[in-house]
């Protein structure tokens, strides 16, 4: 490394970078400090995966410069980026899964003690070795597959330490990740820039931000709209940033329907994952399910919907035994489920729009000989996108290619076209821009009106109580609390308490 | 926008542009490659070669193989001729001396069942396709050695042989069924809900599941689909040939693989079409019939075979690539809907 005057680490002045038709970067200027602690945001397609691309050489800029520590870098390349310094910690984790933590550390530059063969002891120990000067105590034996997400990122983050990184671009995972996860991820994150190592964290989540940072560089765009302290904006703040425009914050008129119960549970038990649930749903009733992970409330929606093992309780819809053997049973029965994991079971990515929407109602589409009306189907699509205002160029362009928030509008399109009468949402707002977590909030709001009832699975409790009509928290297998709107508990701090087991709190 | 359009359409429809190509290659080469007798031969023997490839299409587009079709081709006709021949030579059949159609009958039952095998083993004890199919290339083919004592198997009935042998003025029984098959097939695949759920289960099984779709039941299906046509093949092939040989469509698989490749099958399955399969079907009929009349020697055909299937997957990735890259990201769609963009995002 090149010592400098230079307070900079890194600096990137009037980057400028064009893809065909769009200026996806448009004089940009971005400048990090030694051991500083960056969160980059902006609604997808602002930029900010493009400006880390340019900096990790990625791509190649139409112009501007690039100075790591003072020297101009040109031009940069990934093998250049690595040599200067510079880590690029992707979302899906690119260390081997079938090896252990200690052979990934080492991956390419094998310790064979001279003999051609591993040298497995000395490998483990180096390896753990190393982990403990980063404040790490790891079984470096286990295999990398069997980590959780935030373990597999401390690694990689471990690894391009080892390789003198002093600058680490950090992509969040779509997924949320757990509570002790994120802390434990954050700690380490601290803990290293306190000896210096610059991060820039790419980030969705604005809690996230809050907690991690203290300045925000918020992009719109292809262009900076500014470097923020923390500690002076609050998050309405920043989502107007980001957003550009003033988003109103979604508040629904609360109404409970007609109070007609819709779907009845009475002692449900699941040894190891829930017991004795007892549970009412009413036509129309925004329900919120919160808890830790862990706490049950997600096996409990996909138990409803069968892709679990349900467990022995009595189950009542529209006032008839609810005993679905299947998914498709449970379609044909008036209970939707919506995945939270999005790209694994939301969406089939490469089959377009179009089919997406219509896979569960098939059957339903059909008129002479038991074919498809086409007609008829091509119809129903273009009603949902519109309806739901799914932004795609074409009902045929494959699924994967939509932003989040638009795959997220065709999972729900596919799942209200099978004309539910209650619906599992398992954490509907994750990986999507805020103002398609708005505008999901209003197609939730929409279908109450029409007698739908929703059930929100999720974490996200301020998302929650913008539109649920109550809000039960689950801990260890039970449900322990239930908040109304309209009660003075209904506030995010009463219920983060109870997600946490605080009896106090009730 | 319009000429993008018109490259994609192009790269979709790439399989028949080759066929074309190739026809008019050989009719240069050879002024016999366009007489009636050759082009009813190009077609006479894609036949068998099609029918497999509509019923591995089926299993492809799950995302799952079925390497078994060929011996499953072998061992339904055996056994269905078996049923009605005599004992002893030439016929070398089992003496029960049944009614030809209860052998035509037989032999369908014994592809559904080595289909059904297939899709118990994949489908309710989780075994990799692959391998349960390899397996059952290699079972299937041996049981066939014992029944005839390797003898070839001649004399069949006319009913036997009217699929295989029989035609109607000019036409061949063969090749109008194989165009009724992939015209079932088509209609399937994109009219049925149960063919478009296919898509769904080869593109993404745990979606499909989400989505009320059984992708399990949907794998077994396709299988009981592959198996039925595999045996309807060799029903077909014997008619043709007239007698049974132990290794009666040994090596097909191959064909069968490239055919539905270079048709735009894909092995990852959820994506391809009949009609793209039945294209890639005439298209190695064409290459393997136009180079024997050129007399060229037969290693030249496999090279010439192999090297195709290289192309066609060249194109393929090429095609890929292209259309991802041409993707218009939505925030700028809505404010300059004619920005042909690429995100980095």
């Amino acid at each position: 490394m090149v010592a400098s005057d230079s307070p900079f680490v890194v600096q990137m002045q009037d980057i400028v970078k064009m893809f065909p038709g769009v200026r996806a970067l448009d004089h940009v200027n971005f400048e990090l400090k030694p051991g500083e602690l960056r969160s980059l945001v902006g609604k997808n397609g602002a930029g900010k995966s493009t400006l880390m691309n340019v900096l990790a050489g990625i791509y190649q800029p139409e112009e501007g410069k690039i100075y790591v520590n003072g020297q101009l870098i040109h031009p940069m390349t990934t093998e250049r980026a690595r040599q200067l310094g510079i880590a690029f910690v992707h979302q899906h984790s690119q260390l081997v899964p079938a090896l252990s933590i200690a052979e990934n550390i080492f991956l390419g530059n094998p310790l064979t003690g001279g003999s051609g063969f591993m040298a497995w002891k000395r490998l483990n120990d180096e390896a753990r070795k190393r982990l403990n000067t980063l404040g790490l105590e790891i079984d470096v034996e286990r295999k990398v597959e069997d980590l959780t997400v935030a373990e597999k990122q401390i690694i990689e983050i471990a690894k391009a330490l080892f390789a003198n990184a002093h600058t680490i671009i950090l992509d969040e995972a779509t997924a949320p990740l757990p509570k002790d996860e994120v802390n434990m991820l954050f700690d380490f994150v601290r803990r290293q820039s306190q000896q210096g190592v610059a991060f820039v964290y790419i980030s969705h989540y604005i809690e996230e931000v809050f907690e991690l940072c203290e300045v925000v560089t918020v992009m719109r765009d292809g262009q900076i709209v500014g470097d923020y302290k923390v500690a002076n904006l609050d998050q309405a703040e920043l989502i107007r940033l980001i957003s550009g425009t003033r988003v109103e914050q979604f508040h629904r008129e609360s109404r409970n329907g007609s109070g007609k119960t819709v779907l009845e549970i009475h002692g449900l038990n699941r040894p190891g994952f829930y017991q004795d649930i007892d549970l009412v749903i009413h036509e129309g009733e925004v329900l919120g399910l919160t808890g830790l992970e862990g706490c049950g409330k997600a096996n409990l929606a996909r138990g409803l919907y069968c892709l679990e093992p349900l467990g022995k309780g009595q189950v009542v819809l529209n006032g008839k035994p609810y005993h679905p053997d299947e998914p498709e049973a449970a379609l044909d029965a008036g209970v939707a489920y919506l995945p939270r994991d999005r790209h694994g079971m939301g969406i089939v990515g490469m089959r377009p729009v179009g089919e997406n929407v219509t896979f569960s109602i098939l059957k339903r589409l059909t008129s002479r000989f038991g074919l498809l009306d086409t007609g008829r189907e091509r119809k129903h699509i273009l009603s949902f996108v519109e309806k739901l205002g799914i932004k795609t160029p074409s009902v045929n362009q494959p699924v994967e290619f939509l932003s989040g928030g638009n795959q997220q509008k065709v999972v729900f399109a596919k799942l209200v076209s099978a004309e539910p009468r209650v619906l599992f949402l398992d954490e509907p707002t994750q990986g999507v821009d805020v103002q398609a977590k708005v505008e999901i909030m209003k197609i939730i709001d929409q279908l109450s009106r029409q007698g739908v009832s929703s059930v929100i699975v999720s974490e996200e409790i301020r998302e929650m109580l913008d539109v649920c009509d109550r809000i039960l928290v689950m801990y260890n297998g039970a449900i322990v609390a239930e908040f109304k709107v309209g009660d003075p508990n209904f506030a995010a701090e009463k219920i983060l308490m109870a997600v946490e087991g605080e009896r106090e709190a009730l | 926008m319009n000429n993008r359009k018109r490259i994609v359409w192009i790269l979709n429809n790439l399989i028949w542009f080759l066929l074309l190509l190739v026809v008019l290659l050989f009719a240069l080469l050879s002024d016999r490659f366009f007489m009636p007798m050759n082009l009813t031969n190009i077609l006479l023997h894609s036949t068998v070669l099609g029918i497999l490839v509509v019923g591995q299409s089926f299993v492809l587009i799950t995302g799952n193989f079925d390497l078994s079709s060929e011996s499953t081709l072998g061992l339904s006709a055996l056994l269905g001729a078996w049923l009605i021949l005599p004992k002893g030579a030439p016929t070398f059949g089992g003496g029960l001396l049944l009614s030809p159609y209860i052998g035509i009958v037989a032999i369908l039952l014994i592809g559904l069942a080595i289909g059904w095998f297939n899709g118990f083993l994949i489908t309710r004890l989780k075994m990799n396709n692959f391998i349960v199919t390899l397996a059952m290339l290699l079972m299937v083919r041996g049981v066939m050695m014992p029944i005839t004592a390797g003898n070839t198997m001649a004399r069949l009935p006319d009913e036997f042989k009217f699929l295989g042998a029989a035609s109607f003025g000019p036409i061949p029984v063969a090749v109008i069924a194989m165009v009724i098959a992939f015209a079932v097939g088509y209609i399937i695949l994109q009219f049925r809900p149960f063919g478009r759920s296919l898509y769904a289960v080869g593109g993404s099984p745990d979606a499909a599941l989400a989505a009320g779709i059984d992708p399990d039941r949907r794998i077994r299906q396709a299988y009981l689909i592959s198996g039925v046509l595999a045996a309807v093949a060799g029903l077909m092939l014997a008619g043709r040939s007239g007698v049974i040989v132990q290794n009666m469509g040994k090596g097909d698989i191959f064909e069968v693989m490239a055919a539905c490749v270079i048709g735009g099958i894909s092995l990852n399955g959820g994506r391809g079409s009949m009609f793209g399969a039945f294209g890639g079907v005439l298209l190695l009929s064409t290459i393997n019939s136009g180079l024997s009349l050129l007399r060229i020697s037969t290693f030249w055909i496999e090279i010439a075979s192999g090297l195709i299937i290289l192309i066609a997957m060249l194109i393929d990735s090429q095609k890929i690539r292209y259309i991802s890259s041409q993707v218009v990201p939505l925030t700028k769609l809505e404010k300059k809907p004619s920005a042909e963009a690429v995100s980095g995002d």
